[in-house]
């Protein structure tokens, strides 16, 4: 199999899967004081913790373990707004933000909070100017990403982060400034001071660790009130008993991906630059989604092959075992285009048509050959079949 | 559950018969819209003297199911006369694969459209029997029996989702029952002013969700 759907997840590290087999099957005792085994446990969730803080510039008990990004960004958005007075709310964030952003916003909205969704420009960069200009006295949040999952755009998290502070300057109030950094920890590194973040939500599984683990830094000072109860843990934020073989694989992974960053990135966006390079040389007729070059995800491409439907495309690779994403209608369970492709400017019929290639430290280039070499055929066969005709060159 | 095709799907789809275009056809459709994601075009060449179909082919932009659709119609088309041709159903082309996810059977009405149109303009061009109904209550209901809703795989007008059709000089007016959280609300509604948009004397479709 030639996997190309990274962003969505990836393949779990065999040192990440020995880290949590020695978790689960040698060192299983729950943290506790005292006793071998439960300061053993207690310790490897704060070797995790401290691990992460140093990546970021943060410190240990900035750091908790969640049961997923997802459950990261619920804390950091429901946690923080409850724990604000303020009248009349205002949350603010972007029309491109991953699916668990927008479906708590939208559940703060039907709280009574009124929501502000900054634009994006054709290359899905936020409207800074745009953000600027709805930061009131009201705002009880801003929540914005580190890259796009579907477009690959490196968002500018420092600058938003600078008009955020003013504003806060101004209202004599911090807001509080989420970043959903899932989509971005596998090829950005993030100084949580230099952007500015009071919250910061994370994902193993989208860097070879374990799905079921995410991780929440909530900067010191900044209020969170807890969203689920139940017995004493290492932090209010997530009571109950830890998944300390997920909290080690993520520790695992996070320390593989930083012990060859620079190196395994080089290598990420040189096979993406010679999947790019063979599109556009083989395959006309093409829309690339998202910006070029260094201001995009180094591991992901997303192109748009007009006049055919992306779910046959996908279908297509699939048969030979080769894992793509797509952003049309007819692959989305609710049979709508993919929202983003249509924030960026996009229409349907160029949405549908959307493929979303995203490599790991692990691809090769033979895998990006052997996919290109299929992908060709495909789309010519779809596009001979298609009721739609390429214009006349 | 997981939403899967059947072999038989995939086998279509995957080697779909009768795809490509007849030159000099007797008659040809297109139905469905690139916008909303599927589009075919059927092409018929029909033996006047017997009204038998000799050949069929069809296009298509769409999905998995919807170029297994073709495939399975087209088939199922060929050498049977345009009455009989006329009367296949959506749910007959989908059992014929075997079935569909709830969430594709519209791929197989849009296929079965696609082979009525084509059929109804060689009758009307070259047999002169008109298809083309007043527009009243009835027509309407019949094109909404067209719209399926996407979880179920059910017509509207059978779930009783539609609540009024209103027809007003051209203006049609539809009223549907459709909770406004669901996720289906938007392309169900999109499909209904699709359909709906297709009757003759049609100047202007308007959904609202009660």
């Amino acid at each position: 199999m030639i996997y190309l759907d990274n962003f969505r997840s990836t393949m779990v590290a065999p040192e990440v899967w020995e880290a949590m087999r020695t978790a689960a099957i040698d060192r299983y005792a729950v943290p506790a004081a005292f006793t071998q085994c439960g300061t053993g446990a207690a310790e490897l969730i704060e070797r995790a913790q401290n691990r992460l803080a140093a990546a970021i510039g943060a410190s240990q008990n900035e750091v908790v373990f969640t049961g997923s990004a997802t459950e990261a960004i619920n804390i950091a958005l429901l946690g923080s707004t409850r724990a604000q007075a303020i009248d009349q709310p205002e949350i603010v964030t972007s029309e491109i933000e991953y699916p668990a952003t927008l479906a708590v916003y939208k559940a703060l909205e039907k709280e009574g909070y009124t929501a502000h969704y900054i634009k994006v420009d054709g290359e899905g960069r936020y409207d800074v100017d745009q953000l600027s200009s709805v930061l009131n006295e009201h705002t009880a949040m801003v929540s914005l990403m580190g890259v796009n999952h579907m477009i690959g755009t490196i968002e500018p998290l420092a600058t938003a982060g600078n008009i955020i502070a003013e504003a806060s300057k101004h209202i004599g109030r911090k807001i509080p400034y989420h970043v959903d950094f899932a989509s971005a920890l596998q090829t950005q590194r993030l100084d949580v001071d230099a952007v500015k973040a009071d919250l910061v939500s994370f994902s193993s599984n989208k860097i070879h660790g374990p799905k079921g683990v995410g991780a929440l830094y909530a900067r010191k000072g900044t209020e969170v009130h807890p969203i689920t109860f139940g017995s004493e843990s290492y932090s209010p934020l997530v009571p109950g008993t830890p998944n300390t073989m997920g909290i080690a694989g993520f520790d695992k992974a996070i320390e593989l991906l930083y012990a060859t960053f620079d190196k395994d990135v080089e290598h990420m966006r040189s096979l993406v630059n010679r999947l790019a390079a063979g599109i556009r040389e083989r395959i006309p007729h093409i829309l690339l989604n998202g910006p070029e070059g260094a201001e995009r995800a180094a591991s992901h491409l997303c192109y748009s092959f007009l006049f055919i439907e992306g779910e046959a495309i996908m279908m297509f690779l699939d048969m030979d075992e080769i894992v793509v994403d797509t952003g049309s209608a007819c692959a989305a369970a609710t049979l709508k285009p993919n929202y983003i492709l249509i924030a960026i400017g996009r229409n349907h019929e160029q949405a549908h048509g959307s493929i979303r290639f995203t490599l790991s430290r692990y691809s090769t280039e033979a895998d990006v050959d052997a996919a290109l070499g299929k992908l060709v055929p495909i789309v010519e066969r779809l596009r001979a079949q298609s009721t739609i005709r390429p214009p006349v060159q | 559950m997981a939403i899967k095709y059947t072999a038989k799907v995939i086998e279509h789809f995957k080697s779909p018969h009768n795809i490509g275009v007849i030159e000099n056809a007797d008659a040809c459709a297109t139905e469905g819209s690139p916008a909303c994601g599927d589009e075919i075009t059927v092409y018929l060449k029909i033996d006047k003297a017997t009204d038998r179909i000799e050949d069929v082919k069809f296009q298509s932009y769409g999905c998995a199911s919807n170029i297994a659709t073709g495939s399975i119609i087209t088939d199922l088309a060929k050498g049977k006369t345009i009455d009989e041709a006329e009367a296949i159903t959506w749910k007959q082309a989908a059992d014929e694969l075997g079935g569909l996810p709830p969430v594709k059977m519209h791929c197989s009405v849009l296929a079965v459209d696609g082979l009525r149109s084509a059929i109804r303009k060689y009758k009307k061009e070259v047999k002169g029997i008109d298809y083309d109904s007043t527009l009243d209550v009835k027509t309407v209901t019949e094109e909404l029996k067209h719209v399926l809703w996407p979880p179920v795989g059910v017509d509207i007008i059978t779930l009783k989702m539609v609540k009024y059709i209103g027809i007003d000089q051209g203006a049609v007016r539809v009223e549907v029952s459709i909770g406004s959280d669901e996720k289906f609300l938007d392309p169900t509604i999109d499909e209904i002013v699709e359909h709906v948009s297709k009757i003759r004397g049609v100047k202007s479709v308007n959904v609202d969700n009660v």
